[in-house]
């Protein structure tokens, strides 16, 4: 029974290509880091399974060729996005500077509901940063986002990053999800409260206060 | 074949049937043959199901079994899993739900289905994004919904519908009773029957509910479900569970008492209270409870919260108890108290009742019993009062037997089938049983007792040679028995069955047990209780129940999760594409380029491939490119080469030639539930004649291939402004050198424009023009022939131009008219056009040879001379034809062409 309260969320990775965005998406699911730089040419998605205040989130992560030539095509999957990374390169001043464009892009071709966080990823490779940190978080707040700095070597702020931005999502949909909360509780019995907490990375219990 | 024009035919003009499909639904398995039409009316959408009696041709072939509004609160999910995928070729199942509807539908596989899914998702999406600002009104429906008999008449043409909610409410009541243990014993109070009228009662308050249902929730984010998944979950936390598990033992006092109609005015406490610790869970079960016709006609009576009472009084004093769950028929009762503190730990409580007494079914014997869960174990309870009298131990195994068949607990996910008795960690046994004693009399039973050879008296109980022969009880266990028999004493006695029957002393009242982990701590009778002519029977047992460690729980189902999300993840259509870049080199016209991409499955299950279509594009790629195949399936480990043909024809190269268009694209290969890739195609095309306008090449004096593109681009532009700084030639020189050409060597060539020509030779002739390199041209005379219609063909501006054309048609009657509207031809192309003219006249001159007439070479010139800006229709082919045989006619004044071609 538990199966009918899951939710699935789409997410996105978008970012110049060679930021690392492929490499965020290995580490959050697979815990695992490539550090050779293989061009997505096509857009990729893989699974995973959080739980967010007792709710069982799947989130489906696209990542997408961040080559510029494939801009246009990659705009047809924003549509579908209820979350979207926009990720640049700490070493890389060009990929925070384009953070902008690819915000537009957002603007202009995912719903409006859409969640953004801003991700400054290689944040092990200090010696050779380009964007301060500070830079990332005047960016963030303009647009009204959170910000982290990421290392997908490091394994820095990867599960929190993608936890925020699940989170989120789950609260810009959280009018649809209250709207059957009356329904859910009805059915909701004791054991199946039971089963419902403390499943699975629930890390963060102050939070699980709120909903349902 | 399209089915929408069927549908189409029901319908008035205000709607639109965007897609159909045909499909069918499936349940209870009974297959019908449905047709699905997507119809639109402004901005809504709905889906319409219809039936048909064969091939839905006409609308007369349809008639409208209901309608689906497509609203938020609709939807449509495909039941998938990854082991469907393996299937290659497999129906698409969807399931369709709108308010409490619910219905399962096959689609054919392939890509009408696909696209009729995709489009009713859109419509779905589209109303979910106008919710709420904009709520559907589905007024337009009231019309149909008149010519369906209601849109109720789904259920009769899909019993399926009405059984699927039954199941929803049944799941839903149990969770009312549980709520309201009262309530629900007399809405309980009879035997089948009664429970399937209570159920329907349940199912019409479903029906129409007010706000989404919760299995909408899931759609409202609009995403698939995945109930495979959770079960799979549920299997390897069942299969892990000694990892998160750890044993804690519970005292559970079960009790038997058949008190023969009598009523509760003994205390029960010397049975119940019995034990020098208070258990934590009590079972008590009675037989005989009223003898009465009332309770067994009406299954009522007052000795139900008599006894309930005298049972609550008698509990050890020495702890509180909750009432869990009462569970009656007829004059079996089962009780279940608990303590409370424990009572947080119970979930999943159910009870269920099976009738075995006349005709099988009613309730004077039988049995009734409660499931639940405490912790982590599952634990069953079953009452019963099994056949009566001494020979019948054959009808009594039959009727445990069908206790154990026909007992059913609905479980909380209705997709998962009602649990057995025997499904459970634990199920414990008591109640009536009746087994007697064989082989011996009643005096002989009488003086074994007397002298508490229990042993040998054992040997002859029914129950024990029944077990020893593994025809009832299986796998139960029984504790020894060193008490006296049960059964029968008068009332009110400690004294054996003094009336006529004088019945044989038995073990009738039995407690058995089946499971891991029980220890028995007693099992005695009651000898003081003297009310019934049973005396009541306890026994004391020590249960080890599962209990969860929070901490390995979290870590083993978080295990759990990755080790699935892992295995989705693996389990993602996905291959490899050998080049995600090709460049084609010095395309031409009208020669095709083939490049070979090879696709690879190199995922863990079979794929199906497709390429799809770009954002605002019609087609998967531009007009010049085609991939072949463009879809098609792959099995694990299997390939495919994908030719990738570029081909530039009279259509595609005008836009190249001037430059305004590149050879460019991307392709997109999706994968069915995966992955996408990009192909990405450039090549160089090299500008032609062919596919250049007239006034472009009347300015290139130089051939095309020697000129820059920035100036052919220039020249298109100049020459549609009509603004040229230097002298036009009268006449393209390629048109020049092939007219030239023809009438040189040709003129009495038989067949010409009848004969194709060579490709190869075309390609030549196509290139001496392009870059000037030879005089003459190559290629036969049927060649040369073919690159002169070909030329024609490829104009982006026939010579006749597009402008003209309407009158040109209108006035093919009146020749004067016609030359007037040619003498206003833009200079070039009226050049072009009498020059051609002058050659056909030729050409017919010396028909002797050649063998052409007036009619062959109207037909074969005036298409392409004079083409239609639209779709060219027969009526509109014949005027042109007529149109253009007024200037083959020979006329005296056309005397100098003669002297043009030869000079």
């Amino acid at each position: 029974m538990a199966k009918q309260y899951d939710v699935l969320f789409r997410l996105l990775l978008l970012g110049d290509s060679g930021v690392g965005k492929t490499c965020l998406l290995c580490r959050f699911t697979d815990n695992e880091f490539h550090p050779s730089h293989i061009s997505t040419i096509g857009v990729d998605f893989k699974m995973k399974t959080l739980e967010i205040d007792g709710i069982k989130v799947r989130i489906q992560i696209w990542d997408t060729a961040g080559q510029e030539r494939y801009q246009t095509i990659t705009k047809q999957y924003y549509r579908r996005a209820q979350g979207i990374f926009l990720v640049y390169d700490i070493t890389s001043e060009r990929s925070f500077q384009h953070i902008m464009k690819w915000a537009s892009d957002v603007d202009e071709y995912a719903p409006e509901k859409v969640q953004k966080i801003l991700v400054g990823n290689k944040s092990d490779e200090e010696q050779k940063r380009q964007v301060a940190t500070e830079q990332g978080n005047k960016l963030a707040k303009a647009y009204g986002m959170d910000f982290f700095e990421t290392s997908a070597f490091t394994n820095q702020n990867i599960t929190e990053s993608f936890t925020r931005l699940a989170e989120l999502v789950l609260q810009a949909n959280k009018k649809d999800l209250d709207l059957l909360g009356g329904s859910i509780n009805d059915e909701f019995s004791l054991a199946d409260l039971e089963e419902q907490e403390g499943l699975c990375n629930a890390g963060d219990n102050t939070r699980k206060s709120c909903w349902c | 074949m399209d089915q929408s024009v069927a549908i189409q035919e029901t319908l008035t003009t205000e709607e639109n049937c965007v897609i159909a499909v045909e499909c069918v639904s499936l349940l209870d398995g009974v297959k019908n043959s449905r047709l699905l039409g997507l119809v639109h009316h402004n901005h809504e959408h709905a889906i319409f199901i219809y039936g048909h009696r064969r091939m839905p041709i006409t609308g007369d072939d349809v008639t409208l079994d209901d309608i689906l509004p497509i609203s938020y609160d609709f939807s449509v999910v495909e039941v998938s899993s990854p082991d469907e995928l393996a299937v290659l070729g497999a129906d698409t199942r969807v399931r369709v739900t709108y308010l409490a509807e619910e219905l399962e539908l096959r689609l054919p596989f392939g890509s009408q289905a696909r696209l009729f899914l995709s489009e009713v998702n859109r419509a779905w999406s589209d109303a979910c994004e106008q919710y709420p600002e904009v709520k559907p009104q589905f007024d337009w429906l009231a019309k149909y919904r008149k010519v369906s008999k209601g849109a109720r008449s789904l259920k009769k043409s899909l019993p399926s519908l009405t059984s699927r909610s039954s199941v929803m409410s049944r799941s839903k009541r149990s969770e009312k009773s549980r709520a309201d243990d009262k309530q629900e014993q007399k809405g309980r109070d009879g035997p089948q029957e009664s429970q399937d009228r209570s159920r329907g009662d349940v199912r019409d308050e479903l029906i129409r509910p007010t706000q989404p249902m919760l299995s909408n929730k899931d759609q409202m984010l609009g995403m698939p479900q995945f109930g495979l998944r959770d079960n799979l979950i549920k299997c390897e936390l069942l299969k892990n569970e000694d990892v998160y598990t750890y044993i804690q033992n519970y005292s559970f006092f079960l009790g038997t008492y058949n008190v023969n109609g009598q009523n509760a005015q003994e205390s029960l406490s010397p049975w119940l209270g019995s034990t020098s610790n208070p258990p934590d869970f009590y079972l008590v079960g009675f037989q005989e409870l009223d003898l009465s016709k009332e309770a067994f006609l009406f299954n009522d009576t007052p000795k139900e919260p008599e006894w309930m009472l005298a049972v609550y009084k008698g509990l050890h004093p020495d702890a509180k108890y909750a009432l869990v769950k009462l569970v009656r028929l007829v004059g079996i009762m089962l009780l279940m108290y608990v303590k409370a503190e424990h009572a947080a730990h119970i979930s999943e409580v159910e009870a269920e009742c099976v009738g075995t007494g006349v005709m099988g079914r009613m309730g004077n014997k039988g049995a009734v019993a409660l499931r639940f869960r405490f912790h982590n174990s599952d634990i069953c309870v079953v009452n019963s009062h099994l056949a009566a009298h001494t020979e019948e131990f054959e009808r009594r195994n039959q009727d445990f037997k069908d206790i154990c068949r026909r007992m059913q607990f609905e479980q909380q996910d209705p997709a998962l089938p009602p649990l057995t008795i025997m499904k459970h960690n634990v199920v414990l046994w008591l109640g009536d049983l009746n087994y007697r004693i064989s082989d011996l009399d009643a005096e002989h039973v009488k003086d074994l007792i007397a002298k508490k050879d229990f042993e040998s008296l054992y040997n002859h109980d029914q129950l024990k040679r029944q077990m020893d022969e593994e025809t009832v009880f299986v796998g139960f266990t029984e504790g020894e028995i060193d008490f006296q028999p049960t059964y029968k004493y008068d009332t009110g006695s400690d004294q054996w069955d003094t009336s006529e029957k004088c019945r044989v002393p038995a073990w009738c009242d039995r407690i058995l047990w089946r499971g891991k982990n029980v220890k028995q701590h007693h099992y005695k009778s009651h000898m003081s209780l003297k009310s019934s002519d049973h005396k009541p029977v306890s026994c004391l047992l020590e249960i080890g129940i599962k209990m969860v460690n929070e901490e390995s729980y979290k870590r083993k189902f978080e295990e759990i999760v990755r080790y699935i999300d892992r295995l989705e993840n693996d389990c993602i259509p996905s291959v490899s594409v050998s080049q995600s870049e090709f460049h084609f080199k010095d395309v031409k016209f009208m020669e095709n380029q083939v490049q070979t991409v090879t696709v690879c499955n190199e995922g863990l299950v079979p794929c199906q491939f497709e390429f799809i279509q770009k954002l605002d594009e019609p087609a998967y790629c531009k007009p010049w490119l085609t991939a072949i195949p463009a879809k098609g399936f792959l099995a694990q480990g299997a390939s495919v080469d994908i030719d990738l043909e570029v081909f530039v024809n009279h259509s595609t190269a005008p836009g190249l030639n001037s430059g305004q268009q590149q050879l460019e694209d991307i392709l997109i290969l999706h994968l069915e539930r995966g992955k996408d890739y990009f192909i990405s195609i450039t090549g160089s095309y090299l500008p032609s004649c062919f596919g250049s306008s007239l006034s472009t090449l009347c300015l290139l004096r130089a051939p095309i291939q020697d000129m820059n593109l920035d100036t052919i681009r220039d020249l298109t532009v100049k020459s549609k402004s009509q603004a040229s700084d230097s002298e036009p030639q009268d006449i393209p020189k390629e048109i020049r050198m092939m007219v030239d050409h023809l009438f040189r060597y040709a003129k009495k060539q038989e067949d010409l424009f009848q004969q194709p020509g060579l490709r190869t030779e075309f390609q030549e002739i196509r290139d001496c023009l392009d870059t000037g390199s030879l005089d003459t041209l190559p290629g036969s005379n049927h060649s040369v022939a073919e690159a002169l219609l070909l030329f024609l063909e490829a104009l982006p501006e026939p010579v006749v131009p597009f402008s003209f054309y309407q009158r040109c048609i209108e006035s093919c009657s009146d020749s004067s008219q016609c030359r007037q509207i040619v003498s206003a031809l833009p200079q070039c192309h009226k050049n072009v056009f009498n020059n051609l003219t002058a050659f056909i006249q030729e050409l017919l001159k010396h028909s002797a040879h050649n063998r052409l007439d007036i009619n062959i070479l109207a037909s074969v010139f005036a298409g392409l001379l004079l083409r239609s800006p639209t779709k060219q229709d027969l009526v509109e082919k014949r005027k042109a034809r007529e149109f253009f045989q007024h200037f083959l006619v020979l006329s005296p004044s056309d005397g100098g062409l003669h002297n043009e071609l030869c000079g």
